[in-house]
């Protein structure tokens, strides 16, 4: 299950008016199988591929700038910018991420390479430009900080639906609220996770997590949605930490979606020198 | 079905057509960022200036853990030290210079030098060049270089400086080929040798002494300082199989430290030196496996009976680092170096006693720790060699207390049986360091 952490990948796709007329079209002329607004879906592994989908996979690729302000449990603050630039494989299979540091400044000009891989451990590569050194990095634990904030790699990349039994909780007007066990316990620091899904755009809106004693510990909630060129986009997000009381809020701003990025950007060519073509905003 | 259906008639039917949706507002805290704007990215070209201009300022001390007959300093690092970063894009072109002025109270000197200054450019679709110094870097060990033959600063690693100082900058040309199988090509017009350990700062053993020494004997090599003719080509060709990262390397030079004795003066000298190799790169079980060889052909002494120049060598490493829990990462390497007519070099040596073994084995190990949230690092790094029996140990903690200020400590711990051993000579140079640095 995804969750809505959407520095990479919370692009809500609407379609143009003429997709949209033409598939209202279709599926008025199929007798209108799929549900119209008012008829909830019921099947669990629909909503959520749906809404993995929706966090993860719009359009066939994109660009934003980030940024993310890192609050710690003593109010004391961090800031990261960057730029990423994601590409899907194949649709909601395997990706690619560019991501192109501009601060702090002891980070500026790092960059990180990631091919996700659905089954198998992504591969992820950092360039050190102090160094001019590539590191390869172990694929590890998912649920560790990204970039020192309260996010995860796994918030960023998505989390794998095959991973966690999913329960459709409840249907409330707005959302579906969906419940996810993890099938393997030991491998993650949660009991359980809910998340809020949005009946009309799929986005998923909040995600809480439980700990063992099901108490709330980790809440990460889109906090604003823009439309932006027919896009749908989470450009505010919010994570809380409640054990530290630490939180992070990421923004984003320059989004572009189906930009045509080649393959060939996602390469140890653009981790040395980032492919400013493509970084730009145009 | 690619799409969701309800999205696109939810919008026809007029449901969606806020172009703003707040879930949460009460939760955003926008007084929160106060002034930390929005700032001009290095990829923003529409509001962003061509400079950039960033840098910092550190100071750090170390010392000798114990009492070294051979230097009477027992300071190993005292200096404060300013970095200028600044950078200018024009359309493709990048222009890049980092400076670093220092107050070294170990040599006393008020100095400055270029760490980088250079340009670079797509001269074609998929050539990219960059001409003048700069840092580089190739090759898979971790603190082990085989087919990495550009030049490093060991003295600034012994003594504590940051990691990225044990990469000296190179005068160099880069050209990058990218095609079905990418190349790079390194010209370096003038030889840039290491920053080999010369009696300066720390003492090192000399053969014909028979003990460790330091300054005032401290190694002056023959200069080998011709543009042209004393020029280094490094070539690496590589390519990724999904995921798997194969690569070839060539280099024709010198050998980086003044390993050669010329038998008229005595006097240390960089013989020449080609080096052919290759590694492998890819994932294995949760890890990241790797193995890498290189083979040094000493040209001066192909058949290993001169006993002023060294003979060749076999290296090969194997390595493999995984996360064990969550933060803890673990990384293991076995290396090798085999030295070729390893009889005649006995036979001929004038020093057969102090002559390192045949084969020389290490093992190094790698544990990072990472706390608080990336706050603090724990690291621990050794060296063993069960050959030579000698180790080096670097323990290392570091905390990042704000974008701003960061904060190391360390110590470089040398260890070994015999004086002449390739760590256990500077078993007396033993020291730790602190460094407290200021970003902006």
């Amino acid at each position: 299950m995804s969750t809505p952490a959407t520095l990479i990948a919370g692009y809500t796709r609407l379609k143009t008016a003429a997709a949209k007329s033409s598939l209202m079209a279709v599926a008025l002329w199929l007798g209108s199988t799929a549900p119209a607004h008012g008829e909830d879906l019921t099947d669990v592994n629909s909503i959520i591929e749906k809404a993995n989908h929706t966090a993860f996979y719009q359009g066939e690729d994109g660009r934003a700038e980030a940024r993310m302000l890192i609050v710690d449990g003593q109010g004391r603050k961090q800031l990261r910018q960057f730029t990423i630039i994601r590409r899907d494989v194949e649709d909601n299979r395997d990706q690619q991420f560019l991501v192109v540091f501009s601060r702090p400044a002891d980070v500026r000009d790092t960059t990180f390479l990631v091919q996700k891989h659905v089954g198998k451990d992504d591969d992820r590569w950092l360039y050190l430009p102090s160094l001019d050194l590539v590191k390869r990095i172990a694929g590890g634990d998912k649920r560790t900080s990204f970039v020192g904030s309260h996010f995860y790699y796994e918030d960023v990349s998505g989390r794998q639906l095959s991973e966690d039994l999913h329960e459709l909780k409840a249907t409330t007007d707005e959302h579906y609220i969906v419940r996810n066990k993890p099938k393997n316990p030991s491998s993650v620091e949660f009991s359980e996770y809910s998340v809020w899904i949005d009946k009309q755009t799929f986005m998923p809106v909040k995600t809480e997590y439980l700990d063992t004693n099901g108490k709330l510990y980790r809440k990460v909630e889109a906090v604003e949605i823009q439309s932006i060129d027919g896009f749908h986009t989470a450009t505010k997000m919010r994570i809380d930490d409640f054990r530290s009381g630490g939180y992070t809020l990421n923004e984003m701003r320059s989004i572009k979606y189906n930009i045509g990025v080649p393959e060939e950007v996602f390469t140890e060519r653009s981790l040395r020198t980032p492919p400013r073509q493509w970084l730009e905003e145009k | 079905m690619k799409y969701p259906l309800i999205t696109p008639i939810a919008l026809a039917l007029g449901l969606c057509s806020a172009s703003f949706n707040t879930y949460a507002a009460d939760d955003w805290d926008e007084s929160a960022w106060e002034d930390a704007g929005w700032e001009d990215s290095a990829t923003t070209s529409n509001t962003k200036s061509p400079w950039a201009l960033n840098g910092f300022v550190e100071a750090a001390a170390g010392g000798k853990l114990q009492d070294n007959d051979a230097i009477s300093n027992d300071a190993t690092l005292a200096e404060t030290r300013l970095q200028v970063d600044t950078r200018y894009e024009w359309k493709t072109i990048t222009a890049s210079l980092i400076g670093d002025f220092y107050a070294d109270d170990i040599t006393s000197k008020v100095s400055g030098s270029w760490r980088e200054a250079n340009i670079s450019w797509p001269i074609h679709s998929s050539i990219d060049l960059k001409l003048g110094r700069q840092i580089l870097t190739w090759g898979t060990g971790d603190l082990l270089f085989l087919n990495d033959l550009f030049p490093k600063d060991w003295q600034s690693f012994f003594a504590g400086r940051d990691t990225a100082y044990l990469k000296a900058p190179s005068d160099a040309i880069k050209a990058s080929l990218y095609h079905a199988v990418n190349i790079d090509l390194v010209w370096t017009p003038r030889f840039d040798s290491d920053k080999y350990i010369s009696g300066e700062r720390f003492s090192y053993f000399s053969p014909m002494l028979g003990e460790a020494t330091a300054d005032p004997n401290r190694i002056h090599p023959q200069a080998r300082d011709q543009s042209f003719q004393d020029s280094e080509w490094a070539i690496r060709a590589y390519k990724n199989v999904d995921g798997l990262e194969l690569a070839a390397y060539f280099y024709n030079g010198f050998f980086k430290s003044p390993v050669g004795i010329e038998a008229q003066t005595m006097q240390p000298y960089f013989p020449k030196l080609n080096s052919t190799g290759a590694s492998i790169r890819g994932s294995l079980f949760r890890g990241i496996a790797n193995t890498e060889f290189a083979y040094y052909n000493s040209k001066e002494d192909s058949d290993g009976t001169n006993p002023f120049v060294p003979n060749d060598q076999l290296r090969w490493l194997v390595g493999y680092e995984q996360e064990l829990v969550r933060n803890l990462t673990l990384g293991l390497q076995w290396y090798l170096e085999w030295i070729q007519d390893y009889d005649e070099q006995i036979a001929a040596s004038p020093f057969s006693q102090y002559e390192p073994e045949e084969r020389r084995h290490v093992l190094t190990t790698r544990l990072t720790y990472r706390l608080w949230q990336d706050k603090l690092t724990l690291s621990l790094f050794g060296f063993y060699s069960p050959t030579d029996k000698d180790a080096l140990v670097l323990p290392s903690a570091s905390y990042r207390a704000s974008d701003q200020w960061s904060f190391t400590m360390g110590a470089n711990l040398f260890k070994g049986q015999e004086e002449h051993t390739f760590f256990g000579q500077f078993e007396d140079n033993s020291n730790v360091y602190v460094r407290a640095r200021y970003n902006f």
